[in-house]
């Protein structure tokens, strides 16, 4: 195994080295001296250095023509292309191309609720994936949306991440012609699980609350809002497309005070990707968290976290209008109610209408 | 020149006519408002009560010693109110840090407060200010997006001074309720930054590394030291009752203020951070750190709207600013 270096070759190694060495002295400025004032020593010096490396060189020299031509071609090629290559520019673009959300860049300004543009940008096109190619999301009802400063959005919801939040974002964006893009409301336990919520906030979601709620749609921002709150990301699959009941209306008060045009939601498909088999309360309680047990989540661990490829189908029903109703009226309990039940039934019927039409979960 | 006669003359009697009274001269509140005042058009004369008088301040400031956790404070500084002549009450005797000696801390910011109400109350001053803080709002997973001066108080249970600082403004709501003529204002700054202006907080943030916690990057807001000094001034001047919030404009993630100032973040989990500050507060350093860290988890982000309808208060400094500002004097200070 411990084969000896041909002569030959050696040679070749050296000069190279040499010519390699000349090469750096003559772009670096090493066999010329900088200053200029001390002429005698420096030409001294010169004198000095200049014999030596020739010297050295001599014997080398005669060895270089058998080099064949083409090593000397592709070393001339190397040397140049490496001279072209710009390492700041590489990991640039690098840091561009693998713009994992979290990982990737973030800009210096955010919005009030933590909206990053910059991140958003980045992370659109791991949005437009997932929409694309996992979910294959197809949008139907959009044209019924009214382009008015103020939407309410109130969708089903249920898997364990606010993946149809972001998905149903994503379509607005993507397929009205406002090209706005809503911002949903999460539930409060996200806010305390790590990694998630900082990254959700910089996509645009804040916590759902009242307060959040009316600012933004005070500020014309069109907002998603998801009734079920924890019921429904936490709800068994056994029970998937029955919605859960919807807290206490605050959505349907608020949307009345501020004129907001309140677009029921029926996303199809989401309930598959997470099925949770159930939830055991010994766990909640031990880790403060709700820990859902789905066919591949603490079996497979962090794998399980992957949400499953179903088909999507995002139906948008007819909006909701309350121009005509009083202030009174809008905090009247009774009234609240009634149409918080109303809006509650426009989806089920929507999840009830869509679900008999789709062949299978996954094509 | 005229103009300025005029704004002297309109500036004049709100403040200048009579006495201002100051306790706690020796907070950076204090003291630095006491400089400002002096050094402007139409310097009030100034009354400082205190335990000691800063050096700087000497011979420019009617001194008066006076220890506000004794028992019988409160008629003290109401005949000294009274002689005199104040109508106006800056209360920022408080400690800027949380003070290891729990009973000294309640006493001083509980009862010297209670003490220094009474007196007001007794000497007929028509006007009391008093520093509190935002941070009895406290972090929590579900505070809204801005938090409303209406909102629930409800600071960490083991942040004493906190605890201290949010029941004294339960104090001063009753004791508004009770004396109407008397207009009462709390202020409730979030969390101070500027180039002078120490506490423990900026002093976590002073190192090259600074500790955050994995997985959560909230919101923080920052009100800049001379935003904060012009916002006393205001409440000084114009008469608005009741508590306000003052930031500066702008929020921005952790990670981004770290990154903006090139300091490096140093992620732990935050179950062991939060052990680990158990044994931290049996050293008894005077932070309660478990209430800071809830800081570097949960948003806590307050409405300035009504300060700014209100009082006129226009914050000079964004957020970013502040901490920028802050910063590059640590930065020349030789901290990185």
């Amino acid at each position: 195994m411990n084969r000896e270096i041909p002569p030959e070759v050696l040679a070749e190694l050296r000069a190279s080295v040499r010519s390699l060495r000349r090469e750096l002295e003559s772009r670096f400025g090493v066999g010329e001296a900088p200053e200029p004032p001390p002429a005698e020593s420096d030409s001294l010096e010169r004198e000095a250095r200049r014999p030596e490396p020739e010297l050295e060189h001599e014997p080398a020299e005669p060895r270089r023509p058998p080099a064949p031509g083409w090593i000397q071609q592709l070393r001339d090629e190397v040397s140049a292309r490496l001279d072209e290559i710009d390492v700041v520019k590489i990991y640039e673009s690098l840091r561009e191309r693998i713009a994992i959300p979290g990982s990737g860049d973030i800009s210096a300004e955010v919005d009030d609720f933590g909206l990053d543009e910059r991140y958003l940008q980045r992370a659109r096109r791991w949005l437009d994936w997932l929409y694309d190619t996992w979910w294959r999301v197809e949008v139907a009802g959009i044209e019924g949306v009214p382009d008015t400063p103020r939407v309410l959005f109130v969708a089903n919801t249920a898997g364990i991440l606010p993946w149809d939040a972001l998905m149903i974002a994503h379509a607005v964006e993507r397929t009205h012609p406002s090209r706005r893009r809503p911002r949903p409301m999460v539930s409060d336990w996200i806010a305390t699980l790590p990694f998630s919520q900082s990254r959700l906030a910089r996509l645009g979601a804040v916590r759902a609350c009242a307060e959040n709620a009316e600012r933004l749609l005070g500020a014309n921002q069109w907002v998603i809002a998801f009734p079920e709150g924890q019921k429904g990301s936490l709800k068994p699959f056994r029970e998937r497309y029955r919605l859960q009941r919807f807290a206490r209306g605050g959505f349907v008060s608020l949307a009345a005070r501020l004129r907001a045009a309140l677009v029921p939601v029926a996303v199809i498909g989401s309930e598959e990707i997470h099925p949770i088999l159930f939830e055991p309360r010994i766990l909640r309680r031990l880790l403060g968290v709700p820990v859902p047990v789905t066919p591949t989540f603490p079996l497979l661990g962090p794998l399980g976290v992957i949400p499953l490829p179903s088909r999507w189908r995002i139906r948008f029903g007819e909006p909701i209008w309350f121009d005509d109703v009083s202030p009174e009226r809008a905090v009247d309990p009774l009234y609240v109610n009634r149409t918080r039940e109303r809006v509650r039934g426009a989806i089920q019927n929507l999840l009830d209408e869509e679900l008999p039409r789709r062949r299978s979960v996954f094509a | 020149m005229a103009d300025k006669l005029a704004v002297a003359a309109r500036r004049e009697p709100e403040l200048g006519r009579r006495g201002l009274a100051i306790t706690g001269l020796g907070t950076f509140t204090g003291a630095r408002l006491a400089e400002r005042l002096l050094e402007g058009d139409a310097p009030p004369r100034i009354v400082a009560l205190d335990l000691r008088l800063p050096r700087r301040l000497e011979g420019r400031v009617r001194f008066h010693k006076v220890d506000l956790t004794e028992p019988t404070a409160d008629s003290l500084v109401a005949e000294i109110l009274q002689k005199e002549e104040c109508d106006a009450v800056l209360h920022a005797a408080f400690f800027t840090d949380p003070h290891p000696d729990v009973e000294l801390s309640h006493e001083l910011e509980v009862v010297g407060s209670l003490h220094m109400m009474n007196a007001a109350a007794a000497a007929g001053v028509r006007k009391l200010v008093v520093t509190s803080s935002a941070q009895i709002y406290g972090p929590h997973p579900d505070n809204p997006g801005f938090l409303g001066e209406d909102h629930e108080l409800r600071p960490h249970r083991q942040a004493h001074a906190l605890r201290d600082r949010a029941e004294m403004e339960g104090l001063l709501r009753v004791f508004a309720q009770r004396h109407r003529d008397v207009v009462v204002t709390a202020l409730r700054p979030s969390w101070i930054m500027g180039p002078s202006y120490e506490s423990s907080v900026t002093r976590r943030f002073e190192s090259a590394r600074v500790l955050t916690l994995l997985g959560y990057d909230p919101l923080f807001q920052f009100l800049h030291e001379e935003d904060w000094l012009d916002a006393v001034e205001l409440a000084l001047e114009r008469d608005v009752p009741g508590p306000l919030n003052l930031a500066g404009d702008g929020v921005l993630p952790l990670s981004t203020l770290l990154r903006l100032a090139g300091k490096r973040s140093l992620p732990l989990p935050h179950p062991l951070v939060y052990r680990a500050a158990q044994l931290d507060s049996l050293a008894r350093t005077g932070d309660p750190p478990a209430a800071f860290f809830d800081h570097l988890r949960f948003g806590w982000v307050v409405d300035t709207r009504r300060a700014r309808e209100q009082l006129g208060f226009d914050p000079v400094y964004t957020t970013q600013e502040a901490w920028m500002s802050f910063v590059v004097q640590r930065r020349l200070r030789g901290y990185r």
